[in-house]
């Protein structure tokens, strides 16, 4: 077990590594970027921008500054902004966290319920119209950008039926943190969630009912049916549980790629100042040293995600332990 | 033709017969009437921040309007409505500064018993002070704007140990600045009116300040700051009111501005009520909607910028005078106007110097019937051009930002420079990078579409930043004679109408008119339209006034 650990730990730190030197030689490989121009302002002086450059440490070579940026960022942990001097990025970055968790974990909630739900049901009709309905509706979700969606929701919200009885209760768009006004809290993170588990829930309930159904064709099913058990203990004890394990990783993948930044959409179209805006915003001023901390993030949250999803495989499926 | 003139006559018509209703109506106000405005929550939206919050360093169209509250300089630009703005008053010093040694020595006498917002007193010493922090922060004007202060040289070689020996004197017995300069220079008191050459205490960081709030003199203060989140002003404790036209008493207590969302949200807020105004544009495809839907909530107001293309004169094809004559002649302005949203919102130009610009001469030679004013293109003359260029059949990127402006500006190029015989692509590429990216020669950039807005109104300020010879760069990231145009003898011109200006103000003037105009005969890049500016503004703001200089004056702004 230990050595289990040690090892993904170990495997951890190198993908990790490969990251943040891809993301450093990326940045310094992007015609215009230097830093130190940047830094200096529009039409700066040749001799400013070369006092910024040596005050900041950009003249020296790219395995120095390499050096030195991990060790501000891990070590000392008072690495800041190219674009926002002053800036710290540790905290910014989880100032920043609490946000996307809401969104994600929320949003995570409703989209396996949903999807989970839809594909049991699609499953267990299927081929008669509430598996068509709802096959439809997913099809439908899958295949609407979530930002449109977003959009879209807050037209209706904010904008057209804004001060009727039905969305007055909508408050402004914004994140309101759980710990100051968990009303608000709730109230502000509803829409988002919903539109971030739309998605989900067309993606996962298709995924499910292909799954359930492809069991039923497994021979420990016809034992099972042949035990006499009822068709709904089939369903739900034998067939979904087997069927949900392609669920659980790919839940695994989605929910630590979204933690990590990937909700960048649902972000911006709801004014949610999380981890992807930050990151978006990073990338679009070209901020490496916020860029290098959002990136490392996200791939830990990955890694991680990953990991518990492993874990949890093995307690859902007595034959993976096997192995 | 007509119809350009006489639209550009009406408009001009409405904005001075608004301006007129306005000032009447500011000066028929019983003074008493005014007192029920103040206080209240101003309350403002941005898509992102900006950077630091240091007033020497900032240099960003969209924080500029806020220091101009939170500090203060020896001289301010008028905090009023209209053209007049553009004017310099005293600030933190008495008076108008007492010109010696043929315009090189500038005494100021400074205002007392003005106290930062931390309490402290404000002294010489702290005027001392942020002029050497200018140097020591490597301020990104503190080589263009301020290098002509005696010692400035030794300050940008080694700037840890800036002193300005010789450039600032204080009296501490007396209570004067005085101000040494190498040579005469006739925009100094602009540059000494604009945020960083702000006045903050001799004791402050000398380094960037970054999220820390620097205290000032101002009518507000920065509270908090979180670049992620929001930044909060509220009304500076220790302020008094000692000139109005330099830094009035604000309207409501407390300005709360807050980041993140999309422009479309930031829309429906101001429409709702939640909000009073955002800091990007209104998107084009809910312009027209607004001024149907809420015409008394949108607020034009010209602008002094401009839109145009840069060509690179030391490259194929644009090294070719003919060829860069020939798109000059080609582009249709108004084509662009439309694209740019209508002739409400921008008006066809053809010289480097806006409009509203001191200096501006209405001159128009690439144009179908040449005279004052831009009327059609001549696509006859542009062909005959190109085809003398011998540059005919050449490869030509057009770079663009990826605003959908901006695209649209690069596609409408490249289709007159297809109509030109070119072989003409559009790259595009994020609005972030293209700035620097255009004025690398390293990238071989042929022409962009880019924008300039004044940092203070002095013809210099576009003609000689834009293309002179000493900004030009090669190899940098920052050389933003992006044309890469270096005439010795306009150059010379410039230099000598600097000096002019000193002495002569309206000779000056005249000659900086004649360098537009010959400049552009050199055509070193295609002015397209100066851009006018639109906010979107609540229901219960009142009192928008707006200068060209720092746009809207949000403190003189009331809630209710």
């Amino acid at each position: 077990m230990l050595a289990a650990i040690l090892s993904r730990l170990l495997r951890m730190v190198v993908v990790m590594f490969g990251i943040s030197v891809i993301t450093f030689l990326i940045f310094f490989a992007t015609p215009s970027s230097d830093p130190a121009a940047r830094i200096a302002g529009k039409n700066a002086a040749q001799e400013t921008i070369e006092a910024v450059r040596k005050d900041f440490g950009l003249d020296r070579p790219l395995y120095v500054q390499y050096g030195l940026m991990m060790q501000r960022l891990f070590i000392s942990q008072d690495l800041t902004s190219f674009a926002n001097r002053g800036q710290k990025i540790i905290p910014t970055v989880m100032a920043a966290a609490p946000a996307t968790l809401s969104l994600v974990s929320g949003a995570a909630v409703l989209w396996m319920l949903g999807g989970i739900l839809t594909g049991i049901t699609a499953a267990a009709f299927r081929g008669r119209w509430p598996d068509k309905i709802l096959m439809g509706l997913s099809m439908m979700a899958v295949a609407m950008p979530v930002f449109w969606v977003g959009e879209m929701v807050n037209l209706v919200t904010q904008n057209r039926l804004h001060d009727t009885w039905a969305f007055s209760w909508v408050p402004a768009l914004g994140y309101t943190p759980f710990s100051q006004d968990p009303g608000l809290w709730f109230r502000s993170m509803v829409f988002p969630w919903l539109t971030l588990a739309f998605l989900y829930i067309g993606l996962y309930g298709r995924m499910l009912r292909t799954g359930i159904i492809e069991t039923y064709q497994e021979d420990f099913i016809r034992t099972a049916r042949a035990k006499g058990l009822t068709g709904r203990k089939v369903l739900l004890k034998h067939a979904t549980r087997s069927a949900i394990i392609p669920i659980v990783i790919m839940f695994g993948m989605d929910f630590g790629v979204l933690v990590g930044g990937a909700a960048v959409l649902t972000e911006v179209v709801f004014g949610i100042n999380g981890v992807g805006r930050l990151t978006y915003q990073a990338l679009k001023v070209l901020d490496l040293p916020m860029i290098m901390a959002t990136v490392l993030y996200a791939s830990f949250f990955v890694v991680i995600a990953n990991a518990v999803v492993d874990l949890l495989c093995l307690l859902i499926d007595p034959r993976m332990r096997r192995a | 033709m007509c119809e350009t003139r006489s639209l550009m006559t009406r408009l001009r018509g409405h904005i001075l017969c608004g301006a007129a209703a306005l000032a009447l109506g500011t000066a028929f106000q019983p003074a008493f009437a005014d007192d029920g405005h103040y206080g209240g929550t101003l309350k403002l939206l941005g898509v992102s921040s900006e950077g630091t919050l240091d007033p020497q360093i900032n240099y960003t169209a969209r924080y500029w309007p806020l220091f101009i509250w939170t500090h203060d300089g020896l001289m301010a630009f008028k905090k009023v409505n209209g053209p007049e703005s553009a004017e310099v008053v005293p600030d933190l010093a008495e008076d108008m500064p007492v010109l010696s040694n043929d315009g090189k020595t500038y005494t100021f006498k400074l205002r007392q018993g003005i106290k930062f917002s931390n309490g402290k007193d404000l002294t010489v010493d702290d005027v001392v002070a942020s002029f050497q922090r200018i140097f020591k922060i490597s301020s990104p004007t503190s080589g263009s704007f301020y290098n002509g202060i005696v010692g400035a040289d030794k300050c940008l070689a080694e700037a840890a140990t800036c002193t300005l020996e010789g450039g600032i004197v204080a009296d501490a017995a007396t209570n004067t600045i005085t101000i040494n300069l190498v040579a005469p220079d006739a925009e100094f008191l602009y540059k000494l009116a604009v945020p960083h050459a702000s006045i903050v205490p001799a004791d402050t960081v000398m380094k960037d300040a970054g999220n820390e709030p620097i205290p000032g003199t101002g009518s507000y203060m920065f509270e908090s700051y979180d670049p992620n989140a929001s930044l909060i002003m509220v009304r500076n404790p220790h302020f008094q009111e000692w000139s109005k036209e330099a830094q009035p008493k604000g309207y409501v207590d407390r300005i709360e501005y807050t980041f993140g969302g999309t422009e479309e949200a930031a829309v429906n807020a101001i429409l709702n009520g939640q909000a009073d105004w955002m800091y990007e544009p209104v998107p084009t495809d809910r312009l027209a909607e607004l001024s149907v839907s809420n015409p008394d909530q949108l607020r034009v107001s010209p602008l002094v910028a401009w839109w145009y293309a840069p060509m690179n004169v030391n490259i194929a094809p644009f090294n070719s005078l003919e060829a860069r004559q020939a798109l000059n002649y080609a582009v249709d302005r108004d084509a662009l106007v439309s694209i740019f949203g209508g002739p409400a919102l921008a008006t066809p130009v053809c010289t480097i110097l806006p409009p509203d610009m001191p200096g501006h001469v209405d001159r128009c030679d690439y144009t179908a019937d040449p005279g004052e004013l831009w009327s059609a293109p001549d696509m006859d003359k542009a062909l005959a051009l190109v085809e003398a260029s011998g540059t005919k059949g050449q490869k030509v990127t057009v770079v663009t930002d990826d605003s959908v402006t901006s695209r649209g500006v690069g596609t409408y190029l490249q289709t007159v420079l297809s109509d030109l015989g070119y072989d003409a692509t559009v790259q595009s590429i994020s609005g972030d990078i293209q700035f620097t990216y255009i004025q690398n020669t390293n990238n071989n950039v042929q022409i962009s579409v880019t924008q300039w807005y004044q940092d203070y109104p002095a013809p210099s300020n576009f003609l000689n930043v834009l293309f002179g010879c000493d900004s030009f760069t090669p190899g940098s990231d920052s050389s933003v004679n992006m044309s890469g145009i270096c005439d010795k003898g306009l150059d010379d011109r410039m230099k000598a109408a600097m000096v002019l200006g000193s002495t002569d103000p309206e000779a000056a003037l005249k000659e900086w008119g004649d360098i537009d105009y010959d400049m552009m005969k050199l055509a070193p890049a295609v002015p397209m339209f100066t851009p006018k500016d639109v906010d979107l503004i609540s229901t219960r703001v009142g009192n928008y006034e707006f200068t060209s200089q720092f746009h809207w004056l949000v403190g003189t702004a009331w809630v209710q």
